[in-house]
């Protein structure tokens, strides 16, 4: 009996010890995050706190950071996906684009979420006709508060496969897309990112492809379908333009030299439609959608803190300066949606709404 | 004598406890690695089968200058020595009835001393005699032959040996990705598609979906960065920016090998089940590991075929690519050694 129990008990070490072997050995897999170990933003706080109200996208959802905090606006991702936030100058409201799988539409959503309306229908009901949706992505506010730009994959022609954006402008109140304002290159992407000036100009990212290679030029377009001014070069590859709040530089992403795998954030001076050598404020990055502080003290942006690709916001003071200070982490933890430029209001503060 | 019987069996009884922990701890060693196991035995280890018929030579009108293709066994690169490994990734859907083509070839010349890659992408639309007869697109060749008959075609057109070759399908790359946490990429250039094919996402494989991947610097899963790496109709290179946008994401995937290590393979192996084959060992592909994450990125030249290596011209109702082979030979045996 005594040896039966010895023996039995030898055999349960032994099983325990083979599945110690087989735990330890998985232990020594990589952890490689994924959306489960991400934190929503409303679950942290800022290591920084920023003036104004910044909106940002994650996981189809748009937060709100003001005062240290964010804000979850809790927008339903039934449909699809909230992005591209952008807020409407003396105005608590912002105009947001919810992405489905064909389709793109803009919104305009109060400061704490509520849907006030549907700006554009760009769904077709023909479900075997996929090409009759259109896209409507990167939509800015002017400084009148109701002139709306933003890219817009019209005109295109079904007929020969092309789909590229085109800059367009329309009103908050009246028809959304009004005014086609540029010529894009045809079968290259087009036209995105556009950001109006002080002048009535609009600031933009124009994609071209020449000898067997993509590259994105910032350009200014001054009257609609005008030939537009391009600031930067092919070789430079920069896009993503953001203009200062007082319109003497341009931070932006450059791609030129980096063999596709990383980006340069680059600030340069702007004056009389030409930029300066630019300040390369950040090399050797991922790097994407800079942002002005509304008071002109500072820049954020979306940049990787690790291996693990998840873009968090970074802060880099006294980016107009001639010595900035340091890129500063300003979250962790987060996954934020690196192809949704955050929006940077100068208010600070945004009352609570019923819903 | 009694005393050394007792202990005789006193060490044999301490034999067997031992034996029997090491047993144990082997078979949860092997329960943990079995899926890697079952995939070695699956997926890995094929043979690449080099006795096809030989293409009649001027067959095509474009056809290549004969270069001594190799129709025989042809010793493999030894260890530590450069070596050329044929990638193929195709869709395996049953579109085909069950037959595929390749969607993207591309030629790796890993070099393990000096950690430098050169990657060269085959255009799809490639007119060349194909290793089991007639003239083709080049990415028939896996049609009528499989791997081997890839690999035989393009060592017969472009006078090169392959030690290896890999292939993945398109679910195979997407799991890979999502695997190692999805992958980031610096989108060169707005990607637009009205006729993307659904194969994967919809139920009927004949039906289209948009595209539309924004530029810029973000962290895809592997479905996003199949469609980056897929979409041809809203680029005016056609497959020749498909090629670059598979090179980036291959260098991406680098990126995250970094992470890796022979715990992850189970995992990996998992992914990767059907939607993989190669003539590697599982050995083989291990120790490619570590070379895939140290290799530099200024160390990794890329070659695309694009104008004028490559013309646009038409075989038997077809729109195809035309070969300049007088320039195509010099290119590749820079970088790949000519037999």
């Amino acid at each position: 009996m005594r040896r039966a129990v010895s023996v039995i008990v030898l055999l349960a070490l032994m099983a325990g010890f083979g599945f110690g072997v087989n735990r330890l050995i998985a232990s020594r897999k990589h952890k490689i995050p994924t959306e489960a170990t991400v934190f929503i933003p409303s679950a942290t706080r800022p290591k920084i706190v920023l003036p104004g109200t910044l909106y940002l996208a994650q996981n189809g959802d748009i937060y709100r950071l003001s005062n240290g905090y964010f804000t979850d606006l809790h927008l339903s991702t039934k449909s699809g996906s909230w992005m591209q936030p952008a807020y409407i100058p003396n105005s608590q409201n912002i105009v947001a684009v919810l992405r489905a799988a064909e389709y793109s539409n803009l919104y305009l959503l109060s400061g704490s979420g509520a849907i006030l309306r549907q700006l554009s229908n760009n769904s077709n009901p023909h479900i075997d006709k996929v090409y009759l949706n259109n896209w409507m992505f990167y939509p800015h506010i002017g400084a009148d508060g109701t002139t709306v730009y933003f890219s817009y994959d019209e005109p295109k022609n079904s007929t020969t496969l092309a789909v590229d954006f085109s800059v367009w402008s329309g009103t908050l109140s009246g028809k959304l897309a009004n005014k086609l304002l540029t010529n894009s290159n045809p079968f290259t992407g087009g036209d995105v990112d556009p950001t109006p000036l002080a002048n009535g100009s609009v600031l933009y990212s124009k994609f071209a492809i020449a000898n067997g290679n993509a590259y994105s030029e910032i350009a200014i377009q001054v009257k609609p379908l005008a030939k537009p001014i391009v600031l930067t070069t092919p070789a430079q590859d920069c896009g993503q333009p953001a203009p200062s709040p007082d319109g003497t530089r341009v931070a932006m992403i450059c791609i030129g030299g980096t063999g596709l795998q990383s980006t340069r954030l680059e600030v340069a001076t702007m004056s009389n439609g030409k930029l300066g050598t630019p300040t390369t404020l950040v090399n050797n990055c991922l790097c994407a959608d800079p942002v002005w502080a509304p008071d002109g003290s500072g820049l954020v942006y979306y940049n990787t803190a690790d291996v693990t690709g998840h873009f968090e916001l970074w802060w880099i003071k006294g980016a107009l300066t001639v010595a900035p200070s340091p890129p500063l982490l300003v979250t962790t933890n987060l996954d934020f949606d690196a192809s949704s430029p955050p929006s940077w209001s100068p208010l600070s503060s945004v009352p609570v709404m019923s819903r | 004598m009694r005393r050394h019987h007792v202990r005789r069996n006193r060490f044999l009884l301490g034999f067997v406890i031992a034996l029997g922990f090491v047993l144990s701890g082997a078979i949860g060693t092997v329960a943990y690695f079995m899926p890697a196991i079952v995939t070695a035995f699956q997926d890995t280890g094929h043979t690449i089968i080099r006795d096809l018929p030989t293409p009649t030579p001027g067959a095509s009108a474009s056809a290549a200058p004969r270069a001594s293709a190799s129709a025989v066994p042809t010793a493999e690169a030894a260890p530590g020595q450069p070596f050329t490994v044929l990638l193929l990734g195709s869709d395996n859907d049953a579109k085909f009835g069950g037959t595929v083509l390749t969607q993207s070839m591309i030629l790796a010349r890993v070099n393990p001393k000096t950690r430098q890659v050169v990657m060269e992408s085959i255009p799809r639309d490639l007119w060349v005699p194909l290793s089991s007869g007639g003239s083709a697109k080049i990415d028939a060749a896996y049609l009528h032959g499989g791997a081997s008959a890839s690999v035989a075609t393009v060592e017969e057109n472009f006078g090169i040996h392959i030690d290896h070759y890999a292939w993945i399908g398109l679910l195979g790359l997407v799991n890979l990705i999502n695997q190692v946490g999805g992958v980031d990429v610096v989108a060169t250039n707005p990607v637009m598609d009205d006729f993307y094919p659904a194969d994967l996402s919809g139920k009927d494989p004949y039906a289209y979906e948009r595209v539309a991947v924004l530029p810029g610097p973000q962290h895809m899963t592997g479905m996003q960065a199949l469609m980056y790496v897929r979409s041809r109709h809203g680029d005016l290179r056609s497959d020749f920016g498909r090629s670059q946008r598979q090179q980036q994401v291959l260098l991406a995937l680098r990126a995250k090998a970094k992470l890796l290590g022979i715990a992850d393979l189970p995992d990996i192996a998992t992914a990767m089940a059907n939607d993989f084959s190669t003539d590697m060992s599982i050995s083989e592909i291990a120790s490619l590991l570590p070379i895939a994450s140290s290799v530099q990125l200024q160390n990794v030249k890329q070659v695309i075929l694009a104008s004028p290596y490559t013309v646009p011209g038409e075989k038997i109702n077809e729109s195809v690519l035309l070969p300049n082979w007088n320039l195509i030979l010099p290119e590749t045996h820079q970088y790949f050694p000519a037999v």
